[in-house]
């Protein structure tokens, strides 16, 4: 009874022009802006790295996937302001769920997410990125492996500037930027209804992608 | 206490609407913590005395003005108090915003960061934003207050708790509060650390970050951390602890608050020690004649000895010196195997440095808590201070606090001298002589002289037990001294013995049977003959002989095969001379330990066995309380516990012991012990504080644990006493195991009896002291030369030199400055060491400390002579 | 450095007058501040050994009171009051002319104090613990170079009289 009631569905959406659905890879939607994908651990204007190894973010972690452990900057030459960096970062994605929790927790914004979820593995070992594949380069933009399948500006927005309000609610900073600059980005400008300190200089705006629902096709 | 007092003994108080029955004077803070309502604090602690700095635990007292601190005030009748009203929460609002002030958000990088009271508390108490956005005041961070404790002072809140554990129970008050104003700083005086045996406390107490111990700086997170409950094996007072790893490493022990043993507190030299688990020189493999090999070959090379030599010579040619380092477990199965399956009796887990087995078996015990209501405390052991030294905590709170008169009889200066009562003034050597006079004094006989007369008197205004707590006064003595010493105060009616032997599970050891003439679960051979052969098939014939006897007989040819369990005569025992012959001498040497030491270095087989902390079971401290140790970590390399190797060598010496697992070797040792009667596995895992043995005696004492047998701890609560939860039901004979009946019942059939002893002391005479000589008392020190010391690395640079104390008038008499170097020599060799005038130093005596390294004064010391005289001269 | 031997001397006499030694540390302190000029860490570490405590200990209670000089402070304390009437009619201009004037000056440490109870006659300063008022910039100078110069006698720098 159950199954000709569950293929009546089938055969009245058959025909009709309204589809749902994307055959996908062939086609493929844009993401919404704040999809949780591949994680990047982000980078200072000046270069420093924003990770200080404090395993907040292993903590909160529900998947358990993250495993952190932090060192004593050198004096000389420090990787991180302050006392401590991440001298090791491992994120295992055959555990990590995205949920995005570990976003929520840094106190520094070291690791956001970028819009990347289109990456697979011929091994377990290639799944645990390192330190090596997560920290952002040069130009502050993801390191893109060879193995994952990047569409255009998907590094463009990592989640971080979404949090734009104080962490204990207070009305009076909602819809205020409240992060730091970021190399290759600058101080990240708001979303739409925030406002910004005057007292922040804001990189020069950058084209952003359109989020308008327009199906992006894939490029190969 | 009388029935005019009982009738006054409670107070009813209602707090939060809530009607509560109270001891008067017992504080408010406490009273609603005992009925669930907590109240947040940060200076206050349960074990120190109330200071009122935090004003954290503002409340409100209907009848009084403002918000008084629920830490110091003390409950009365029908007093009415709220703990969560609009104003007390705007007062705590107000009081964490201001000690928010100047607190740095260094969480992410601070150690307590997770287990944070000043979080938490925020958390639960605090207001939302905070109104400063001034400059916080900075200092430079960290800057370390001594070799283990490293201070932050931008996070201290100046709670005080850290000074006043310092002075209160530590009492070296090496830290204390500086300027004032917000420009109060926790510090200690420029080149004097705080040197405390017991800083590490003060790291576990602190509410905030400010004080970091340096082993565990950085090392893990809270949320990182795995814990189980165990005991600290150290030393025999067996401290109750938590230890915790991440990632298979040992990072941290915590102090875990045991009312009867050692109330939250740990020393450093427990507390870091554990740092030699995981010492890069820990031998991880079996080797036979100094090269790899694996278990079955050495094994087989350790039995083929075993076997020729009992075949040739009979089993007396096979001795064992050891065992004292592991568990109950591991004793009770060496003890099995060399009484049992290899048939001797030259067994002893003592090294020539402790009292004679017979004292410490034989004798009526106390506990440790028997000293906080004692008519007196007998001081006749060497420096607490220095080798058991959370005992010294519990023994300075009886006297300071609780009034308890100690009595002393050392030679020496010592760690409690400045808390003693009565000093009985005794030249070394001479203890047991004034314990003569000090025991007949008491017995009615007219006292010898007026300090004696004294300390009669107040032992004689007070009710309770007179505790003796007996020990090794000095290295550089026989035991005879303090056995006589026993055997005069033991005959009076109201004396308790508290060992103070210091080796980590001696005590349990004996009670296995590692000493000669003993079996296990304190019998005598003679008289546990009977059922030990029933259980095992063969005990020894006769007697044999001690740590010092083995030795003898290694050096002259008589013994053919040396077991070394974890133990290193040429460190440890006092004569080097005579060990360094034997080791000379003996055949084989067979070596079960964890590192290379001297004596081992040329032992035919070397059998790395586990460590604490990778080996569960039970130990029994010096008080004869059985508790569990925990395995944390997995063992390191190739290493087994002992209990395995002493089980596989006796499978192959045709003796399957057929036990598998810890428990059931617990489940044996308490079915065939006497004096374990009735302690089972799941008595044992269950009761809160452990079992004082035996337990027959002891059944109304044991607590069972409340939720299971592990230790639940919140990492958040670590700042605050950690305690098992337990059910104060005592219990009774019928709810124990029925085959603690059953046990009791073959005891009697078989005759056995716990072994008495019969304090019959030959006589003794000390040698006369001629004048150009000093009579010297060699003592151990927290800081050695010994295993756990040198391959902890946090604790390595802590040893200091031994330097000889002098009284200021030898020093002059010899001409030699204060801090020169000197030449000791005595009839057995000498030695160069530092010389230091001191005062409390008897002119005619000198001190010197024993360095456990094979150096130092075990050069000097004869152990055949009942006393050491040395004679010194300058190197100039 | 270590009290001279009259100074050993008060020191056993005071300690002896109290029934818990601990108690003489304050009065310890002023005989060693007025002996060397200041509070040096080895008279805190000689008085803790006099009075049975550890250095800590001294150095804690020493640290609470702002008349113990813990670094070398000449021979002239200057305490300018900047509390709220002395700061109203002219302390801090008095405080920071005195400050420069004796900024290279040894023998002169000038300090800013709260409220020295002189406001009747604000603004004030104590010079070695003697009190001036009713001062403008230059005559506060001209006080302090009469001190210097012998003029007038001062104080200890514990405020004893020498």
């Amino acid at each position: 009874m159950g199954l000709a009631k569950g293929f009546g569905v089938t055969l009245r959406q058959m025909g009709k022009k309204k589809r749902v659905t994307v055959p996908y890879p062939e086609e493929k939607r844009a993401k919404p802006q704040r999809l949780h994908g591949r994680h990047v651990l982000n980078r200072y204007e000046d270069g420093m790295e924003k990770c200080i190894g404090c395993e907040l973010c292993a903590g909160v972690c529900p998947a358990k996937c993250i495993y952190v452990r932090g060192g004593d900057n050198p004096p000389d030459n420090p990787v991180s302001p302050g006392e401590r960096f991440g001298f090791t970062y491992e994120i295992n994605y055959l555990r990590c769920i995205h949920c995005d929790l570990c976003v929520e927790a840094c106190p520094t914004q070291a690791i956001t997410e970028t819009k990347l979820f289109e990456f697979s593995f011929a091994n377990r070992q290639d799944a645990i990125y390192t330190k090596n594949e997560l920290l952002v380069g040069d130009d502050g933009r993801a390191k893109r492996m060879p193995w994952e399948y990047w569409r255009g500006d998907e590094d463009d927005h990592t989640s971080a500037w979404m949090r734009a309000t104080s962490s204990s609610g207070r009305s009076d900073y909602e819809g205020r930027v409240n992060w730091s600059g970021e190399l290759g980005f600058g101080v990240r400008a708001p979303e739409d209804g925030q406002t910004v300190d005057s007292n922040i200089a804001l990189a020069p705006t950058h084209a952003t992608e359109s989020h308008n629902g327009h199906n992006a096709k894939a490029d190969h | 206490m009388t029935a005019v007092n009982e009738a006054k003994t409670t107070v009813t108080v209602t707090i939060d609407g809530k009607s509560i029955e109270a001891r008067p004077g017992e504080l408010l803070i406490k009273v609603a913590q005992d009925n669930g309502i907590y109240i947040p604090r940060f200076c206050w602690h349960e074990r120190m005395k109330p200071v009122g700095m935090c004003r954290m635990c503002l409340v409100e007292v209907d009848g009084i003005r403002g918000f008084p601190p629920a830490c110091t005030m003390p409950v009365s009748e029908a007093m009415v108090c709220h703990t969560d009203t609009d104003s007390v929460k705007a007062a705590q609002d107000g009081v964490l915003e201001l000690l928010l002030i100047n607190h740095p958000l260094d969480c992410p990088v601070c150690d307590r960061g997770g287990e944070c009271p000043l979080q938490d508390t925020t958390l639960a108490f605090g207001p939302v934003e905070s109104r400063f956005v001034e400059e916080k005041r900075h200092f430079e961070k960290p800057i370390a207050i001594s070799d283990l404790v490293l201070l932050d002072r931008e996070r201290c809140i100046q709670c005080a708790r850290c000074t006043r554990f310092a002075d209160e129970i530590a009492g070296d008050p090496l830290i204390s509060f500086v300027d004032r104003g917000d420009h109060t700083q926790v510090l200690n005086f420029p080149d004097d650390p705080f040197s405390s045996y017991f800083s590490g406390n003060v790291v576990q107490i602190c509410p905030v970050g400010a004080l970091t111990a340096k082993p565990y700086r950085f090392k893990a997170r809270p949320w990182d951390l795995a814990t189980v409950e165990t005991s600290c094996t150290t030393c025999a007072v067996h401290c109750r602890g938590a230890v915790q790893s991440s990632s298979n490493q040992i990072v941290r022990l915590l102090g875990v608050d045991s009312e009867p043993v050692n109330q939250g507190w740990l020393c450093d030299k427990g507390r870091f020690g554990y740092e030699h688990v995981h010492s890069a020189a820990r031998v991880l493999t079996p080797r036979v004649g100094g090269r790899e090999a694996s278990w079955p070959q050495a094994l087989d090379a350790a039995v083929a000895e075993l076997k020729s030599a009992k075949n040739l010579h009979g089993g007396g040619a096979i001795a064992m010196i050891g065992g004292a380092s592991g568990t109950n477990e591991s004793a009770y199965a060496w003890a099995r195997l060399t009484k049992g399956v290899i048939g001797t009796d030259n067994v002893d887990a003592q090294l020539g440095d402790g009292i004679a087995a017979e004292v410490v078996l034989g004798s009526d015990r106390a506990q440790i808590s028997d000293l906080d209501n004692a008519a007196a405390i007998v001081l006749c052991a060497g420096d607490l201070k220095e080798e058991l030294p959370v005992l010294f905590l519990r023994v300075k709170r009886a006297a300071l606090e609780l009034g308890v008169p100690l009595v002393d009889l050392s030679a020496a200066p010592h760690g409690l001298s400045k808390y003693v009562t009565h000093a009985l003034g005794a030249a070394p050597g001479e203890q047991g002589l004034v314990a003569e006079q000090l025991a007949s004094a008491i017995g009615g006989a007219t006292p010898a002289n007026e300090t004696i007369a004294a300390a009669t008197r107040s032992i004689g205004s007070r009710e309770g037990n007179i505790v003796v707590i007996l020990g090794r006064t000095s290295l550089a003595e026989r035991d005879d001294t303090v056995v006589s010493a026993a055997a005069a105060l033991g005959a009076l009616p109201r004396v308790r013995f508290l060992s103070a032997l210091r080796r980590s599970n001696v005590h349990g050891a004996l009670e296995a049977g590692l000493a000669p003439g003993f079996l296990p679960g304190r019998v005598s051979l003679d008289s546990g003959r009977v059922h030990f052969t029933s259980n095992w098939g063969s005990v020894p014939a006769e007697r044999g002989l001690g740590t010092e006897g083995i030795l003898r007989a290694c050096a002259e040819g008589k013994i053919h095969v040396l077991v070394l369990v974890g133990a290193d005569p040429l460190a440890d025992f006092p004569d080097r001379s005579l060990a360094k012959q034997a080791l000379d001498t003996v055949g084989v040497v067979i070596a079960i330990d964890a590192f290379e030491t001297p004596s081992n270095r040329r032992a035919k087989v070397f059998m790395p066995c586990t460590l604490w902390a990778e080996q569960g079971g039970t130990v029994t401290n010096l008080e004869g309380r059985v508790q569990r140790v925990s395995r944390k970590v997995s063992a390191s390399g190739l290493a087994l516990d002992d209990w395995r190797i002493a089980s596989e060598l006796a499978q192959r010496m045709g003796s399957d012991f057929d036990l598998e697992t810890v428990d059931e070797i617990t489940e044996e040792f308490s079915r065939v012990a006497p004096a374990w009667a009735g302690a089972s596995t799941a008595t044992i895992r269950n009761a809160r504080d452990g079992v004082v043995l035996p337990f027959a005696d002891h059944l109304g004492e044991v607590v069972f644990r409340r939720g299971g047998s592990s230790l639940d701890i919140e990492y958040s609560l670590s700042w605050e006493p950690i305690r098992a939860d337990g059910d104060d039901v005592a219990v009774e004979a019928s709810d124990v195991d029925e085959t603690a009946e059953i046990d009791r019942t073959i005891a009697t059939e078989d005759a056995l009896t716990l072994f008495v002893w019969d304090r019959v002391v030959a006589p003794r005479s000390i040698p006369q002291r001629d004048a150009y000589a000093l009579r010297v008392n060699v003592g151990r020190k927290l800081y050695d030369g010994g295993r756990i010391v040198a391959e902890s690395p946090s604790l390595v640079g802590l040893k200091k030199a031994p330097t000889m104390l002098v009284s200021s008038a030898d020093a002059a008499r010899l001409g030699v400055l204060s801090g020169e170097s000197v030449k000791a020599t005595s009839s057995r060799g000498s030695i160069t060491v530092e010389l230091k005038a001191a005062r409390g130093i008897a002119p005619g005596t000198a001190s010197l400390g024993f360095s456990a390294d094979g150096t130092g004064a075990s050069e000097l010391i004869d152990a055949s002579v009942s006393v050491t005289d040395i004679r010194v001269e300058t190197l100039r | 450095m270590s009290f001279t031997p009259e100074n050993l001397a008060r020191a056993q006499s005071v300690i002896a007058q109290y029934p818990d030694a601990h108690s003489a540390i304050l009065p310890l302190a002023h005989i060693a501040q007025d002996q060397d000029g200041w509070l040096t860490t080895e008279a805190m570490a000689e008085i803790a050994d006099l009075v049975g405590t550890t250095p800590a200990d001294v150095q804690g209670v020493c640290s609470f009171y702002t008349m113990y000089k813990r670094r070398p402070c000449g021979k002239l304390v200057v305490s300018v009051c900047t509390n709220v009437t002395c700061l109203v009619v002219g302390g801090p201009e008095i405080l920071e002319h005195l400050n420069d004037r004796y900024a290279a000056d040894d023998d002169v440490f000038v300090e800013e104090v709260e409220c020295l109870a002189a406001c009747g006659n604000a603004p004030a300063m104590q010079v070695n613990y003697e009190y001036h008022e009713h001062l403008v910039p230059e005559m506060a100078a001209a006080i302090v170079d009469d001190y210097k110069s012998g003029v007038l006698q001062p104080r200890g720098v514990s405020g004893g009289l020498k």
